[in-house]
């Protein structure tokens, strides 16, 4: 916990409020936020749909200015998107017109180094996520699974610090999913890039995540923060894991009735 | 596909597909067996409608003696500089709608309301300043193409989903590389579709000018054969023009297709 903590402040929320308007309507996306995230931290964010866990991510992706205080990242104010900060979206948005080697090179655009080198990056991260001998494919000769891999790649191949993953798995079918979060977490071993995952499966953020943000809908707030005993087995059958599996549910059907517990336990 | 199938994740392989072009042949072929059929019953008077075999053989004539290559070769001459014309025109037209909401407000309402008026409708106006040599249908095809080139491309361009714009953002994309490495290669699609249509909209246009004024060309042949009363001639150069017409489009579906080659088969 002390090493946590002198990493602390790598991606910092400071009450953040976002308003949409839908359909004429003004929609409280997010108010009054906190979130303090450390550098390599793998921290999942698990809420229901339209609890503004995406816009959490959005705002941290710099795709989206907050309406009401300040999101930073290492020390300094976001206002737009960063090739520190990689992001993978729920669908793979792959360039269909593009190879999956071309995909990933086209993150690099605007990186610094020459043309092979940039080549050479993309192949290693191409092989980091398993899909070596398909740098030629297109994105419709891939399955779900491939595609979103490929997409992890890119989202990787800047060498960022931070990792933003907004439901990755969410359109991949249970076995492609269960897989891709074992490589995922291979990943994040290896590279410890501060990784934040958007989620609204508990399994997939206690899987993942050492901790676990639980968000709560109208306005989306935080609920309550889960810092999971790094001892803890990543496993169903597990009694440890089921009782946390519980209380996380529990936080999530309780909605924003237990804010103030939430809080208290985050600025602990 | 190949690659794909030897995957054990990958996507199902697609049911076989039959050839099609034999398919596309039966509706002619019926057609033409009703007609010969309704020829050697005496159904239709032969100075309405010929045999098929008559109109076969004013085929061999105009191509042997010259006169179709001589009348295609003008017609496909004018067709491919008014496309030529109106296809550059209209990119670079709907490419600026596209890019500047400014320019588009000042010009769209203006251009939809000229596009309104069928081409054959600007023809009495235009004969007046242009005549009706071959300036006044080199602007008539030019507009023809002009239309849907450039409303297609500006659709076309408008339309790049956005979650394709934000990717580039993410990854820093300035302006110009935006338009260069996403909204240039999703658009293609598109254009090319407003292409074709071009195309085909300016060989329709074509013979309709030559109907109305002209010496030489299909248009020309068909204004000509009725003159004489030869309905083997209209019917011969009807399915020449048709031919020419199907063979344009199956070009450009080439092309097309060639720079297509990332799309699903």
């Amino acid at each position: 916990m002390t090493l946590q903590q002198d990493r602390s402040g790598w991606l910092t929320a400071r009450g953040v409020g976002k308003r949409f308007a839908i359909a004429g309507r003004e929609v409280r996306a997010l108010a009054g936020l906190d979130l303090d995230i450390a550098s390599g931290e793998f921290i999942a964010i698990l809420g229901a749909s339209g609890c503004g866990k995406s816009t959490l991510l959005r705002l941290f992706a710099g795709l989206e200015t907050p309406d009401e205080g300040e999101v930073r990242h290492a020390g300094a104010r976001i206002s737009g998107p960063s090739l520190a900060r990689g992001i993978v979206f729920q669908e793979h948005r792959l360039f269909p017109w593009l190879t999956v080697a071309q995909n990933v090179e086209a993150a690099l655009l605007n990186a610094p180094g020459s043309k092979p080198a940039k080549r050479q990056t993309a192949t290693e991260l191409i092989a980091l996520v398993g899909l070596s001998g398909f740098e030629g494919a297109y994105p419709h000769q891939l399955s779900g699974g491939m595609a979103q891999r490929a997409a992890i790649a890119r989202g990787l191949v800047n060498r960022p610090d931070t990792l933003l993953l907004d439901e990755p798995f969410g359109a991949l079918d249970a076995l492609t999913r269960a897989h891709l979060q074992r490589e995922l977490r291979r990943i994040w071993q290896r590279q410890r890039t501060t990784t934040l995952l958007v989620t609204h499966d508990v399994d997939e953020a206690l899987l993942l995540g050492e901790r676990v943000v639980v968000m709560t809908p109208r306005p989306g707030r935080i609920a309550r923060i889960f810092a999971l005993p790094p001892e803890l087995p990543r496993d169903h059958a597990d009694p440890d894991f089921a009782r946390l599996r519980g209380k996380i549910l529990a936080t999530l059907d309780a909605g924003p009735a237990v804010p103030a517990a939430g809080l208290t336990e985050h600025a602990a | 596909m190949s690659l794909a199938l030897s995957l054990p994740e990958a996507a199902p392989p697609r049911s076989v597909r039959w050839p099609r072009w034999p398919v596309a042949l039966l509706l002619p072929a019926l057609l033409l067996a009703a007609w010969q059929i309704a020829s050697q019953r005496g159904w239709i008077a032969p100075g309405i409608l010929p045999a098929p075999g008559e109109v076969w053989l004013t085929l061999r004539e105009l191509w042997e003696s010259g006169d179709l290559a001589s009348h295609a070769a003008w017609s496909m001459g004018r067709v491919v500089q008014g496309f030529l014309l109106g296809a550059a025109g209209g990119l670079l037209l709907g490419t600026a709608m596209a890019l500047s909401p400014r320019f588009e407000a000042y010009v769209r309402p203006s251009f939809l309301a000229i596009a309104q008026v069928p081409v054959i409708g600007w023809v009495p106006l235009l004969m007046l300043p242009l005549g009706i040599e071959e300036v006044l249908k080199l602007v008539i095809l030019t507009k023809a193409a002009l239309v849907p080139v450039t409303l297609n491309t500006r659709d076309g361009l408008r339309a790049v989903p956005q979650r394709w714009v934000e990717v580039a953002l993410a990854f820093r994309y300035s302006r110009a590389q935006l338009l260069r490495h996403v909204v240039l290669p999703a658009a293609v699609p598109p254009v090319f579709t407003g292409l074709r249509y071009g195309l085909t909209s300016c060989w329709k246009a074509l013979v309709a000018v030559e109907l109305l004024a002209s010496s030489e060309g299909l248009g020309y042949l068909l204004v000509w054969g009725r003159q004489m009363f030869q309905m083997d001639l209209v019917i011969a150069g009807i399915l020449v023009i048709a031919a020419i017409g199907f063979a344009f489009d199956a070009v450009l579906a080439r092309i097309e297709a060639r720079l297509q080659r990332w799309r699903a088969a």
